[in-house]
């Protein structure tokens, strides 16, 4: 009983965290077509200035958090203004877009190496303290994250739904071509996305970095499983993306509470080649539709 | 361009399986530069020896030849083949693990060991091949993803034997020329070996590039159904291109174990994945030259930048690839060698007329 809580409570936890980094992501893909590598980047902005406003400035954590958050959408904003907006309607635009996007990764990583150096920061929980329930140590600040996880998806979604904002976006990545005739403005709408993916990105930087710790190179690891859960997902299905990081996250926690550490991640791994040999594009994935 | 254009029409003779002639380029290379430039690779690191500072230059040589295979192989695979594997530097390191466990665990020589590393990346590029084909675009970059991911588990955590508890192999036999032949001789072999083994690679690929397998690459790359239709076995062509790139780059890892003795996981990082896909993009997507002059660069420019603008030249190759990627997406040698024809081509009708 006390295991499988601890795993269930876990598998909540890196779900969430997990969702908050794979939900920019699939953003873009599913307007751009595109997959944008600086959002690791750009969770490295949302931790270190989360860090600078609370740490330098003193100032109180929620606006802390504010100020990383929207830190990481201006940037996030200037790469899609600066770059991606010129290279639309390009044949080359996959490659180019992920080109473009390593590029300015690496300059804002190494643009935080000259700010603050190479070595690790932490920031203080936002809310200490722990309680321990059926046995298991719950920390404050671990449900806050959940909390804010799962609000913002509900807002996401709602905003998506309700907004003209969000049905713009909605058509774009159905049908780019029928959404420019009924006279959307596609430019914007993505400028909007590549802005709301960054946000989803620094927001995710600026809380975890009181769980993990944030340095310069931080990003590649929550990257690397923002792409596999997005892509395990299915690409462009914020549903899918939504599934698929409570999918792996519960996975993941219930192999480390069960069998050890050392098996989670090659189980995980083992797990989603099978799956995508049995389902090619994901598990909501939009499928084959080729743009051309 | 004109290589290009007779490349396509010439697929209307593919019964023949036969290019014309014009798109033989292997036959035209002019051997007087081949000679030179093969004189120069070998007399280099003489001259290099006699200077205080040659003894890295060497090194850095040695390193620009390790991952000019690599980027050789990946280009294939990348921009000749448009498939976007990432498992890339994880064939590397297979090629360095199954070379260094049997030389260490078995007292191989490595001299055999080597040959056993592009066997073991050929077999797990099929491994990761046969999947892949099933997938497009960016799914394929998750299942390689996940491969490498698997690799670096294993290479981390996996048997004390592998792993080393973390620290990766360490102490692996070299291949002993500074034995042999003294520290100074002994330089000039490891960098012969090295120079080698990318000539060979060079060539092979050269080949490659300009024959009907790779045409048959590119047909897939730019639209599978009408190369499909036109005959060419997607599923036959890309297992070649996963086990033709694989081979060469588990060479090179295994190549690169024996120089330095030692392999720390860490280099299955994302960084190093980056660096030498910027080597690609940079020189030149796709193109047979475009790699090697991306290497080339990256490999020299750091080291020319260290001193006051270390701290920039991170900075400088975010910087360059973003621009690369806006202005100029087919990279620097399309650009240079445009450049050059015009020049010398003007010349050329100057001289005619």
């Amino acid at each position: 009983m006390e295991k499988l809580f601890q795993a269930v409570y876990g598998g909540i936890l890196y779900g969430s965290i997990y969702g908050l980094m794979a939900i920019g992501l699939t953003l873009i893909w599913g307007s751009l077509r595109m997959l944008n590598m600086a959002m690791g980047a750009l969770y490295v902005v949302g931790g270190f200035l989360t860090w600078t406003a609370y740490k330098q400035w003193d100032l109180p954590p929620l606006v802390a958090i504010a100020i990383g958050v929207l830190a990481a959408a201006v940037i996030g904003l200037l790469i899609q203004v600066l770059l991606i907006n010129r290279l639309l309607g390009r044949s080359s635009f996959f490659n180019a877009a992920m080109i473009a996007t390593v590029g300015a990764a690496i300059m804002i990583e190494s643009a935080a190496l000259l700010i603050y150096g190479p070595r690790v920061k932490q920031m203080p929980p936002i809310v200490a303290g722990q309680s321990k329930i059926i046995g298991v140590v719950i920390q404050y600040q671990n449900l806050v994250i959940i909390a804010v996880t799962v609000i913002s998806l509900i807002a996401l979604s709602i905003f998506l739904k309700k907004t003209r904002y969000g049905l713009a976006i909605q058509a774009v990545s159905q049908q780019m071509d029928a959404a420019r005739l009924m006279g959307i403005p596609t430019v914007m709408t993505f400028m909007i996305v590549a802005t709301i993916g960054a946000a989803f990105a620094g927001l995710a930087g600026s809380l975890l970095s009181s769980v993990f710790y944030v340095s310069p190179t931080a990003g590649y690891a929550p990257l690397t499983k923002a792409l596999i859960v997005t892509i395990f997902g299915g690409l462009g299905s914020i549903k899918g993306t939504i599934w698929a990081a409570y999918i792996i996250g519960i996975l993941e926690a219930f192999l480390i509470v069960y069998f050890g550490a050392g098996f989670a991640l090659p189980v995980l791994f083992l797990f989603m080649i099978l799956m995508l040999v049995i389902r090619p594009s994901g598990l909501f994935g939009l499928g084959e539709v080729q743009r051309l | 361009m004109m290589q290009e254009t007779a490349l396509s029409e010439s697929g209307a003779n593919r019964t023949a399986q036969r290019l014309d002639p014009a798109a033989v380029p292997w036959a035209k290379p002019s051997r007087i530069g081949l000679a030179a430039a093969i004189l120069t690779l070998l007399v280099l690191p003489w001259v290099l020896n006699s200077f205080s500072t040659g003894r890295f230059a060497i090194h850095l040589l040695i390193l620009f030849f390790v991952w000019g295979i690599v980027t050789q192989s990946w280009n294939l695979i990348l921009g000749v083949g448009g498939i976007f594997s990432f498992a890339q530097v994880a064939f590397f390191v297979i090629g360095g693990l199954a070379s260094g466990v049997v030389a260490q665990q078995f007292g191989v020589s490595p001299f055999l060991s080597i040959w056993l590393a592009p066997i073991a990346a050929t077999l797990a590029a099929l491994l990761i091949g046969l999947p892949s084909l099933r997938l497009r675009g960016p799914y394929v970059v998750l299942l390689t993803l996940a491969f490498a991911e698997l690799v670096r588990n294993f290479a981390t955590q996996g048997p004390k034997w592998v792993a080393g508890g973390g620290y990766g192999l360490r102490d692996v036999p070299k291949f002993g020329f500074e034995n042999l032949w003294g520290a100074t001789t002994g330089r000039v072999a490891y960098y012969y070996a090295a120079m080698i083994l990318f000539l060979i690679t060079t060539y092979v690929i050269w080949r490659i590039f300009y024959s009907p397998i790779g045409m048959s690459f590119r047909a897939l790359r730019d639209s599978e159904t009408y190369a499909t239709s036109r005959g060419v076995d997607p599923y036959r062509f890309k297992l070649l291109l996963f086990a033709l790139s694989a081979f060469f780059t588990g060479l090179a890892g295994g190549f690169l174990l024996h120089y330095n003795g030692s392999q720390a996981p860490t280099i299955l990082n994302f960084p190093l994945t980056i660096n030498l896909l910027a080597m690609i993009v940079l020189g030149g997507w796709g193109t047979f030259w475009g790699p090697i002059l991306g290497t080339a660069l990256l490999t020299a420019l750091p080291e020319i930048l260290r001193g006051p603008l270390e701290n920039w030249r991170n900075m400088g190759m975010g910087l360059s690839l973003a621009l690369i990627a806006v202005f100029a997406p087919e990279g620097l040698f399309p650009i240079l060698s445009r450049g050059f024809k015009k020049f010398f081509g003007r010349k050329d009708k100057a001289k005619a007329s």
